[in-house]
């Protein structure tokens, strides 16, 4: 795999086909892009332009949340953050959206890989839903999916039936009241593999859930699944095209660009600082 | 992985549509579900998506996954393995195929045409070169380089303004010497003549990267960074006439190539730095490097860069830089290169008759990867529209008539 680098990356101009308010999580935007919709993979993004013009300036990453090859289509969770995201986020059918990617890393699944195990919280469902669509034909698919109310949460008739899914909302409005590591300790033990795409704060609750499995011995439940844990992380971001350095994060392996080595990165090499990604030259 | 397990004692389906139904009268209706061919259809392409990335669909592990970050991180990109979705055959007509762009960009260095990149808006070049046709442009300028690796300042570095960016990477680099091991043939093969940015925060610091850099293929000059509002003394150099006239008097007796000094639009007198570092030996002179500026994050209560101050770019400066580039066109005889929010050939025009030989197109990029080649077709149907001989014709001409007769003096 080629880690520096988004192979089949285009400038592509989508036109919006749907657009539908998922609660309080976003807008889903359904986006005919054949062209990116071609080679984009679970876990990569595209970079999109807030209008024609140059204010707002800066393109917004999303991840993708459907892709479907054959129809030449994808979709998108938009939250309406800043000006850019709300002018995206206000799209309507038959808009045109200047599109760049895919972009990035995606999640790989194994191949022997029986029971997949998806950990979402917010608008990181986004690649969770792919995978979940991508996967459930061919092995056992468990979603967990958090969020502060059942406002928060990805609807269930947006999955596909044969998922499991896991709801947790903080307030308790639906299913396990606290957090998504809440519903974890029981479905550690049954899962073969972890992918994990969220707020940073559930990717450090999830680091230190790794670290524990790391001191215990192998019997821990779940210990190769959380070993082996892939995230995808979330970063201010400017160029998208690895040459800014404005949003990278610190990694085992020193600095690393999230939209280039990222987004997707394994648990295990990600640093964090109090529930937030580590930083570089503090002074 | 061990043998199957039972699936874990959880019911479905829970289902949340119907209770986020009953919670939210605005909720919208659902989207037609996939049917099984359709389903069956995605697992085949990833399948296939997984063989075309050359992904083997391994176990992964972190060692794994790390081998390959460390692989990424310390080898040379091959810019040749793939083919670039633009595609043109070396020598095809382009927009701008047949009209008289050249430029003296700086004494000594000319220039297909006025248009470059800035520094810290398109890297080594190689990364840009994935998606637009690179070897269009005049030069490019590479990312701010010193003589050792910098790992850059803390998050967040980048926040939007109106029609502008702040930006405070803290010129994160993997110093001279690994750059010209790691780009230096990339470059040779780009087809783009390469201008290196220099920063440093002491004279010897400047020397040295020229020191380290020279031979490199590919560079036809320095440019030399003593405007980085982002590094610790890096602004120092440019604010001070005469420690800007230093460092370009020790770059210029270290190097044959020519030196082009990129001017701080924070120096408290701009024209005295330009006239000084002119003095001093400089072949050119770039106007502007970043305004400096703040944002405050409300709700988090601080500065939203995690650096409190950063550089403001974008269409939002360019006034400034215009009048800039007007003021110092009127003291300095040597070429000026334009650059602060060029987003068309209309900006780069107002540069180029306030003075500027050439431009740079920098913040724009990141909004449309095309914007440097949109300029440059559009620069191109200007000249034919104008029916001028060359685009030089035009340099210069919004000056007052005194800086115009000088100029004609030293032609």
């Amino acid at each position: 795999m080629d880690r520096d680098g988004s192979p089949g990356m285009i400038l592509e101009q989508g036109s919006v086909l749907r657009s539908e308010r998922i609660a309080e999580l976003g807008t889903l935007l359904a986006i005919r892009a054949p062209g990116i919709a071609r080679t984009a993979r679970a876990g990569q993004f595209v970079h999109v332009r807030a209008g024609p013009g140059f204010d707002p300036l800066l393109r917004r990453p999303y991840s993708f949340a459907r892709i479907d090859r054959a129809a030449g289509e994808l979709e998108l969770v938009v939250k309406p953050l800043g000006p850019g995201g709300e002018r995206i986020a206000a799209s309507r059918p038959g808009d045109a959206l200047d599109l760049l990617g895919p972009l990035g890393t995606g999640f790989v699944v194994g191949r022997q890989t029986t029971n997949l195990l998806l950990v979402a919280g917010g608008t990181g469902i986004a690649p969770m839903r792919v995978l979940a669509e991508q996967e459930s034909g061919r092995r056992n698919v468990t979603l967990v999916m958090g969020g502060r109310s059942i406002h928060q949460l990805w609807p269930s008739s947006l999955l596909p039936p044969t998922v499991e899914y896991v709801a947790t909302t903080e307030d308790g409005s639906f299913g396990i009241a606290g957090r998504v590591t809440d519903a974890l300790p029981r479905l550690l033990g049954w899962a073969d593999q972890l992918l994990a795409c969220g707020p940073w704060p559930m990717l450090a609750a999830l680091q230190r859930i790794r670290d524990e499995a790391a001191r215990a011995s192998a019997l821990y439940p779940g210990r190769a699944a959380l070993m082996d844990a892939q995230i995808a992380v979330e970063q201010h971001m400017g160029c998208a095209m690895g040459v800014c350095r404005a949003c990278v994060i610190v990694t085992s392996e020193g600095n690393a660009r999230v939209c280039r080595e990222g987004p997707v990165f394994s648990l295990g090499e990600v640093a964090f600082d109090a529930g937030e990604p580590a930083t570089v030259g503090l002074r | 992985m061990g043998g199957r397990r039972l699936r874990k004692p959880v019911e479905r389906p829970i289902d949340v549509s119907a209770a986020q139904e009953e919670a939210l009268e605005d909720q919208a209706g659902g989207e037609e579900e996939e049917d099984a061919q359709e389903l069956a259809e995605l697992d085949e392409e990833a399948t296939d998506a997984e063989l075309a990335t050359g992904e083997p669909e391994p176990d992964r592990a972190p060692s794994e996954l790390a081998a390959k970050l460390r692989a990424v991180t310390s080898g040379a990109r091959d810019v040749e393995q793939a083919p670039p979705p633009w595609r043109r055959a070396a020598g095809a007509p382009v927009p701008e195929t047949g009209v008289d762009l050249a430029v003296d960009a700086a004494r000594g260095l000319r220039l297909r045409n006025p248009v470059l990149t800035a520094s810290g808006t398109f890297g080594q070049g190689v990364e840009y070169a994935e998606l637009i046709d690179v070897a269009r442009l005049g030069a490019f300028v590479n990312k701010g380089t010193t003589i050792r690796a910098r790992l850059g300042n803390p998050q967040y570095r980048i926040a939007e303004t109106a029609s502008g960016i702040l930006n405070s990477i803290g010129l994160e680099n993997p110093g001279a010497a690994e750059v010209a091991r790691k780009y230096g043939k990339a470059w040779g093969a780009l087809g783009v003549p390469v201008i290196v940015n220099v920063a440093g925060h002491a004279v010897e610091d400047y020397v040295a990267v020229v020191r380290a850099m020279t031979g490199t293929p590919g560079v036809v000059a320095w440019e030399l960074n003593v405007s980085c509002p982002n590094v610790e003394g890096g602004m120092l150099f440019g604010c001070d006439p005469f420690l800007a006239a230093e460092v370009t008097r020790a770059v210029k007796a270290e190097t044959d190539l020519p030196v082009i000094v990129k001017l701080t639009p924070n120096a408290p007198d701009v024209v005295a730095v330009a006239r000084a570092v002119e003095e001093a030996g400089a072949d050119a002179l770039t106007a502007i490097n970043t305004v400096l500026g703040m944002r405050i994050d409300v709700a988090r209560r601080r500065p939203a860069l995690g650096a409190g101050s950063g550089g403001l770019s974008g269409p939002a400066i360019r006034p400034i830089a215009v009048h800039l580039t007007y003021q110092v066109a009127q003291a300095v005889s040597i070429p000026i290169i334009g650059a602060g929010g060029i987003t068309s050939a209309q900006d780069a025009l107002e540069f180029l008759m306030a003075g500027a030989s050439a431009v740079q197109v920098g913040t724009a990029t990141f909004a449309d990867p095309e914007a440097p080649l949109k300029v440059l077709a559009g620069l191109a149907a200007y000249v034919r529209a104008e029916r001028l001989g060359s685009i030089r014709e035009i340099i210069g001409c919004a000056l007052p008539p005194r800086a115009m007769e000088s100029d004609a003096a030293i032609d």
